[in-house]
């Protein structure tokens, strides 16, 4: 229950940081979705280090992790506005950037990611964790 | 969209995104990761995310939706179900793991679904 309520007040902070990135940096249709990749891939390194680091500690609370990992950042960032942004750049005919966004939310995705998971388990000392044992429940 | 946004709004954004959150929480939780295998739970909620978004822009463009509540359904609903950074993060790790064919699919399986959810959802309104 504890981690019920964990992610719902991590939700309220992520998605308030991303409506802030949002108002913040308004774009045109057939512009290229800048602040939702900054976003998307800040978010991935972001749990890719606290994987890596602070989830690996025995002592660290389930509802911490629940909190922080589905909750803030699962929030903050968002694959639906990819997938929709991208359809909106196929209407607008902008193909070119369209498949440059798509190819930069994943290999920058995963990029980011690997590298906080590198940098999160180096700093705690600890292997790099290779079991998504509990994904899903504090990723 | 304009820059002026009531508090009202804002909170209903906000209070849409954790709405989100606590579905994509409880459907992983209903639906364990083995490990090594695809990350299934994660896949239903941003294909079935897109879906929903695709519609409600298409709808908001017909406008048939009013720009506060296409605010509060996308970018606070379906913005707080859908996830990248778990999508990323569980793929690293079934490379890490040695799974490359879970892996591969994660990738393949997210984008190829939520692209044709998201565009499908968009032209059913249009």
């Amino acid at each position: 229950m504890r981690s019920y309520l964990a992610v719902a007040l991590g939700g309220l902070v992520g998605t308030g940081l991303r409506l802030a990135c949002d108002l913040a940096f308004p774009r045109a249709d057939d512009a290229f979705p800048v602040e939702t990749l900054i976003v998307n891939l800040g978010g991935a390194f972001a749990l890719g280090w606290l994987v890596g680091g602070l989830w690996t500690r025995p002592t660290t609370p389930r509802w911490l992790k629940a909190g922080i990992g589905p909750g803030v950042l699962g929030s903050f960032t968002t694959l639906s506005a990819v997938t929709a942004a991208l359809v909106v750049l196929g209407r607008e005919g902008e193909w070119l950037t369209a498949f440059a966004y798509l190819l930069a939310s994943i290999i920058g995705g995963l990029a980011a990611a690997a590298a906080g998971l590198r940098i999160g388990s180096l700093i705690a000392h600890r292997p790099m964790p290779t079991d998504v044992t509990d994904a899903g429940e504090t990723l | 969209m304009t820059g002026v946004l009531s508090p009202l709004v804002a909170a209903a954004v906000l209070v849409a995104g954790a709405m989100g959150a606590v579905m994509r929480y409880a459907l992983s939780r209903a639906l364990p990761v083995r490990p090594g295998h695809l990350p299934g739970g994660i896949l239903i909620v941003n294909v079935v995310g897109s879906a929903f978004a695709g519609a409600l822009i298409g709808l908001a463009e017909r406008a048939a939706l009013d720009g506060d509540l296409r605010l509060v359904l996308v970018t606070g609903f379906c913005g707080g179900l859908t996830t990248f950074s778990t999508w990323s993060v569980e793929t690293i790790e079934l490379v890490d793991g040695d799974r490359w064919r879970a892996a591969v699919f994660n990738v393949v399986l997210t984008f190829v679904l939520g692209i044709a959810a998201a565009a499908g959802g968009y032209l059913l309104v249009g």
